[in-house]
This record gives structure tokens, C-alpha cells and sequence, in this order.
């Protein structure tokens, strides 16, 4: 098997489809930390890195499928085109290919809720969600097991890469988790935080500076006024 | 039952029919004897949707801001089945309005007949009224008193419990009253389901302005005929409506919808809206908009009107600011307050009403860089349609107009002057702010 010619065209794309996902996979989970902990891209608004997540994870699932179908259709090794969603049913490398269909299913799962995210309950939503902790580790233990590609040399620091960037982000997600500001004093605490940036408030000279006498408002606006 | 009025029959004490919902003695509550006497007995239907057709007819619409038709609601609930609840939203959240708690104290029992009126037509079987601190007080001891009456006369037919609304700006939205009626926090949630759907536990939840009930219990009795006598052929009847003068008096009014402006705010406009006395009006309360003293004199009490200058009604507040005040120092404080309300949940608005905040209160100090106006602007359009509430939406649009409005003023200020002879705060606004979870329960 030396260069690319038609009949290993199929098993060429399936290896290099499956490297570009995991690396995709990976981008995603981080994103996925970085938006849950409303986290900044420099350079990017907050929304953006929402979007980016959601379009990456989008782009993932299609290098997915066409590594599962080149897989498929690669006549070198038979796999049939079921066990790309239903694991262990492989003949070849059944193991390490049923991970991946798990791995896959999961994904599936997070998609689908999340197109339909408007008709679900919030906790429902999220704890679907939750199983991308699960997918990514399937997923790389079918990229490391399936095959020796990323077994040595460059892919395998390539993977070395992936698994360190998410183990990074994971610690990033738990110590910002740690330090996170209750609820109720985030408003005041974001205030502060502006006002700091933007120096301390001057104000302008006027003839009357009395700011602390109450203006001429009604008192008390919870008591009922006089009604005519 | 009171003398009638124009072609049909009903209530009301001027030539004009109004006020149609507060009591003729002012600031003296109605207790059930003089209301009975004065309405009759509640006009029960002994039919779930009987009133919904009359509603529809009348065309009555949410007082509570949304101006949303009342029927509509009425019949999503009454249509989603099994055993909804019925609230009845008297939780006045805005600081400047004052009409719902000035009609519970005067009229209480037109607010429960209509409670009443509206459970029999969804066919709810437990009700509550949700209002503003009522585990003390007077309001709450008048209100315990009239529900305990009526459940004794046997008026009432659901019994309503009287729930009590922390001193928040987003306690009376829907979300956040389902949420604390159901035992949590007030705070909003995600739109989907809606609670008419599944609200208060997990029951079809009608929610209706307390003033809304009011309209309710007297198109119950009086008819959609009789309601159409006022107001205008697309927004009939009337509303309720917090006043605030230039002069610093404020006083709540029930006027005809359509009814011009300068008759409301009264001489402050002066007859071409230029005579000094106020430099712009706020229509719509803290997330409404910004109007011109000259713009205001020609406008009418509709949304037809408002939203002709993109504006909103919302719950009916309108303030003449004085022309001794500057604009932007009162927008820069309802703005950090609207700030300091956000439930701090959802991204835009925890991130960005502190920094439009922010930015407000640089433009109304000296010598603001040009830049601020901007990135102010841009920050506004950022929040708008992002939070699971209209919070921020709200607050964008009084930001929006206030900036549209004081925009020489605010050359003023690039150049280190203010027009404004006085610094006194105009708007009401309460003191103290949310800083534990508590002060949402």
C-alpha cells in the first residue's frame, strides 16, 4: 500500500477523516467548557464562541459519517455499514470499532437534543449534554485501538495533543467552577467590575449638588398614592 | 347597581362613564357590602367559556403591559386541559407605577370577582392573588380580611391563597411568579413550556393582571357593548395609569384609551408642548421609551399611537421629567438599576446591562468621549432578543430612546456643560438592592 491510487482512496479518507474528527472532537469539548463556563475567545464575543461550538460540532458529525462510509466502502477489510451506529458488530476489529459506533451514538444523541433544545426542559437538555464527557474518551480509545496510525510519530503526538488540550480545559472548567460567584452577587460584582473600568465617575458642576436630599417623586412607590 | 351611563348600562360617575373600576369615595377601600351594592352579586356563568366569547367580543387585552387579548389566554388554558390554577398577577414590579396596588387597596373585591369569573371560565380549581409583600401591612391584612369574607359568604367558589412577591423588578414575570409559587426563587425561565401550558404545579396556569380581572368582573356583567362605550375601536375600554407631574405630584388615572396625551399630563405640555416646564416624557415605565415634551403633545394613550414612534403603553406609567433636570443623569440611575435587577442568568444581560450601565453614567459626566455614545448604542443592539426574559430587550429599548432623545444634551455634556439647573433624582426608585439568593423568595 504505498500512494493513493482508486481502490485505496476509501481507506486513505476513512484515516484521514477520523484524525481531522478527533481533532474537531476535541476543539468542540473545549468550546463546550469554554461556553458552559461563559468563558472569552480573544477576539470574540461570547455568542461567537457559542455559534463556533454548535457549527464545529456540526462539521465533526460529517467527517464522521463520510469516515464511517469510506470505511464501509474500503473492500480491503469488510465492515458493514450497521456497525457505524450499532456497536460490536464488526467482524474486524469489533472491539475497537464498536467504541467508535458508541462514541458516534452519543453524539447523535447531543445533536438531536440540542436542534430540539427549544422544546425540552433545561435539565433534560443538560444532562444529555453531560454525555460528551463520555464520547470523547470512547471515541479516543476507538482512535488509538482501532488502528496503529496514531500508534507513533507525528499522530501519535497529534493525539498526545488532543488528550492534553482537553485534560487542560477540564482543569480550566473545575477551578473556574470552584471560584464561581454565587448568583444573586454576580450582578453587583459585574457592576463593580465595569465602574472599574471605566475610572470613577465625575460628575458635572451644577447649582445644585444636593444629591442626597430624594427628589421630588412620590415617597414610598410600594404605598398607594392619592387618586383622582 | 349604579346609574346608567351613555346606551347601555353600567358604571361609572363622569359624563364622560369614568372611572369604571376604582370606587367613587377616593382612598377610602370599598369593603363587600358597598361593592355588592354597588355591582350586584358575581355574575357566575355555571359553564366553563361562557365569558371567554364575551371577552373576545369586548376586546379586552392584558393590562400588565403586554397588552396581550385576554380571550386568547383564557382559551389556551381552557383548552389544555385537566385542572388548571389561576393566578391573579398584582406583583407591580415596576417602581414607578402604582395602579395595581392602588386598585387592590380601593376596589379589592372587583379584582376577586373577576379573579373568580376567570377560574369558572378556564375551570381552574385553585387560585392565587401573587402581590407585593402581603405577609404584613396594610394591603395584606385588607386583602386576607376580603378573602376570608367572601369564602364565608360563600361568593368565592375556588379558593384563593394570597401569595407574596419579593420586593423584585422581574418578581411579576410570569416565569418568575410560576417559579416562586412553586416553591422556588422568582426568578425567570426559559420561555419553553409556556405556563399556560405547564405552570404553577405543572398545571395550566392563567395569569392575569390584577386590573385585567377588574375589567373582567365588569364585562361579566355589564357586557362588550358596554366596554366598547370608551377607549378606541382597536384598544377599547379604559385604563388605569400612573402619573408622575413635572411638578413632582403623581396620581393614578383611569382614562379612556385614545385620550390625548396634554389632557393626562395635563399643563406641563403647555399648549404646544414648549412651554418650559418639561423637557421629555417617559411612557411605559423602565422599559419603555423616551419622549419629547413637543413629540408627547401630540400623541395619544394607545399603542397604536406608541408603536407609530416605537414605542410601548407597557402598564400605563407616564412621567414628566422637569426641564431642570438632565435626562441623562435620570436615565444613567434607572439604568443601573435595571442593571443591578437582571437575575444575573442569562449571559447579555449579567454582562451587559452592567457595562450600558456603565457607559450611561460616563455620558451623563463631564466630557464624555465620543466613543462611549457608540459602543453604548452597540452594546444595546448585542443584549436585545438574548435573554430568556425581555429584561434586556427592555432595558435596550429606554436606553435606545433615552440617547435618541437627550442627544443634545449630550453634546452638552461632550463640551463639560449640563443644562440641568438641579441634580435631584427625579424618578422613584427603591434603596436597597438584591445581594442574596433570599431577597428572591
Amino acid at each position: 500500500m504505498n500512494g493513493i491510487t482508486s481502490s485505496t482512496l476509501p481507506w486513505y479518507t476513512s484515516r484521514a477523516t477520523g484524525v481531522v474528527a478527533l481533532v474537531l472532537l476535541t476543539v468542540v469539548m473545549v468550546l463546550g467548557m469554554l461556553v458552559n463556563r461563559q468563558g472569552r475567545l480573544p477576539g470574540l464575543p461570547r455568542f461567537a464562541v457559542t455559534n463556533l461550538h454548535r457549527n464545529l460540532s456540526l462539521m465533526a458529525v460529517v467527517f464522521i459519517v463520510i469516515h464511517v462510509v469510506t470505511a464501509v466502502l474500503d473492500g480491503f477489510v469488510s465492515i458493514p455499514l450497521i456497525s457505524g451506529v450499532i456497536p460490536f458488530t464488526s467482524g474486524y476489529e469489533g472491539f475497537w470499532l464498536g467504541l467508535g459506533a458508541i462514541s458516534f451514538d452519543l453524539m447523535l444523541a447531543l445533536i438531536a437534543t440540542s436542534l430540539i433544545r427549544g422544546r425540552l426542559s433545561r435539565r433534560v437538555w443538560k444532562a444529555v449534554h453531560w454525555l460528551a464527557y463520555a464520547s470523547w474518551p470512547i471515541a479516543f480509545a476507538h482512535s488509538i485501538g482501532a488502528s496503529s496510525d496514531l500508534q507513533s510519530g507525528l499522530l501519535l503526538a497529534l493525539a498526545v495533543g488532543c488528550a492534553v488540550a482537553l485534560a487542560a480545559a477540564l482543569a480550566w472548567r473545575l477551578v473556574s467552577m470552584a471560584r464561581e460567584v454565587p448568583r444573586a452577587e454576580r450582578v453587583s460584582a459585574m457592576l463593580a467590575a465595569a465602574s472599574g473600568r471605566a475610572g470613577k465617575n465625575r460628575s458635572l458642576p451644577s447649582p445644585d449638588r444636593n444629591r442626597s436630599q430624594p427628589g421630588p417623586g412620590p415617597g414610598d412607590p410600594r404605598k398607594p398614592t392619592a387618586v383622582s | 347597581m349604579s346609574a346608567p351611563q351613555g346606551q347601555v348600562p353600567g358604571p361609572g360617575f363622569g359624563p364622560d362613564g369614568l372611572p369604571r373600576l376604582l370606587p367613587p369615595s377616593v382612598n377610602v377601600p370599598e369593603g363587600l357590602r358597598d361593592h355588592l351594592a354597588r355591582h350586584g352579586f358575581v355574575p357566575y356563568r355555571n359553564a366553563r367559556r361562557q365569558l371567554i366569547g364575551d371577552l373576545e367580543a369586548a376586546g379586552l387585552t392584558g393590562r400588565g403591559g403586554a397588552a396581550f387579548p385576554v380571550y386568547r389566554k383564557m382559551a389556551a388554558v381552557a383548552e389544555a386541559g385537566g385542572h388548571p390554577f389561576m393566578v391573579g398577577n398584582g406583583a407591580e414590579s415596576e417602581p414607578a407605577s402604582n395602579k395595581d396596588m392602588s386598585l387592590l387597596w380601593l376596589a379589592p373585591h372587583l379584582v376577586l370577582d373577576g379573579l373568580q369569573l376567570a377560574a369558572e371560565a378556564v375551570g381552574a380549581t385553585e387560585a392565587a392573588l401573587y402581590v407585593h409583600e402581603v405577609e404584613a401591612g396594610p394591603l395584606g391584612e385588607l386583602l386576607r380580611r376580603a378573602l376570608s369574607e367572601r369564602w364565608s359568604a360563600r361568593i368565592d367558589r375556588v379558593l384563593v391563597r394570597l401569595a407574596s412577591a419579593p420586593p423584585r423588578f422581574l418578581a411579576g414575570q410570569e416565569t418568575a411568579m410560576v417559579n416562586l409559587l412553586n416553591g422556588g426563587l422568582a426568578l425567570p425561565t426559559y420561555a419553553a413550556p409556556r405556563v399556560f401550558a405547564r405552570g404553577v404545579g405543572g398545571a395550566p396556569t392563567l395569569v392575569q393582571n390584577v386590573e385585567t380581572l377588574a375589567h373582567i368582573a365588569l364585562v361579566a356583567r355589564f357586557g362588550p357593548r358596554w366596554f366598547r362605550q370608551v377607549g378606541t375601536a382597536a384598544e377599547p375600554g379604559s385604563m388605569l395609569c400612573t402619573i408622575h407631574h413635572a411638578d413632582g405630584s403623581a396620581r393614578i388615572v383611569e382614562a379612556a384609551i385614545g385620550t390625548p396625551l396634554p389632557e393626562l399630563i395635563g399643563a406641563d405640555l403647555g399648549p404646544h408642548g414648549l412651554d418650559g416646564g418639561t423637557r421629555a416624557v417617559l411612557i411605559g415605565g423602565y422599559h419603555g421609551t423616551w419622549v419629547p415634551a413637543v413629540r408627547a403633545a401630540e400623541l395619544t394613550l394607545d399603542n397604536a399611537a406608541m408603536a407609530a414612534s416605537g414605542g410601548i403603553l407597557g402598564a400605563g406609567v407616564i412621567a414628566a421629567l422637569p426641564a431642570n433636570r438632565c435626562g441623562l443623569a435620570e436615565a444613567a440611575r434607572v439604568v443601573r438599576y435595571l442593571a443591578l435587577e437582571s437575575a444575573g442568568q442569562c449571559g447579555p444581560c449579567l454582562n451587559g446591562l452592567p457595562r450600558i450601565a456603565e457607559g450611561l453614567s460616563t455620558l451623563s459626566g463631564p466630557r464624555p468621549s465620543p466613543e462611549v455614545r457608540a459602543d453604548v448604542e452597540r452594546w444595546a443592539g448585542l443584549v436585545t432578543g438574548r435573554g430568556a426574559c425581555s429584561h434586556p430587550d427592555g432595558s435596550a429599548r429606554f436606553v435606545r430612546s433615552a440617547l435618541a432623545v437627550f442627544s443634545a444634551e449630550l453634546r452638552h455634556h461632550e463640551q463639560g456643560l449640563c443644562s440641568a439647573a438641579s441634580q435631584r433624582p427625579f424618578l422613584p426608585l427603591p434603596a436597597e438592592v438584591a445581594v442574596r439568593d433570599e431577597d428572591w423568595s
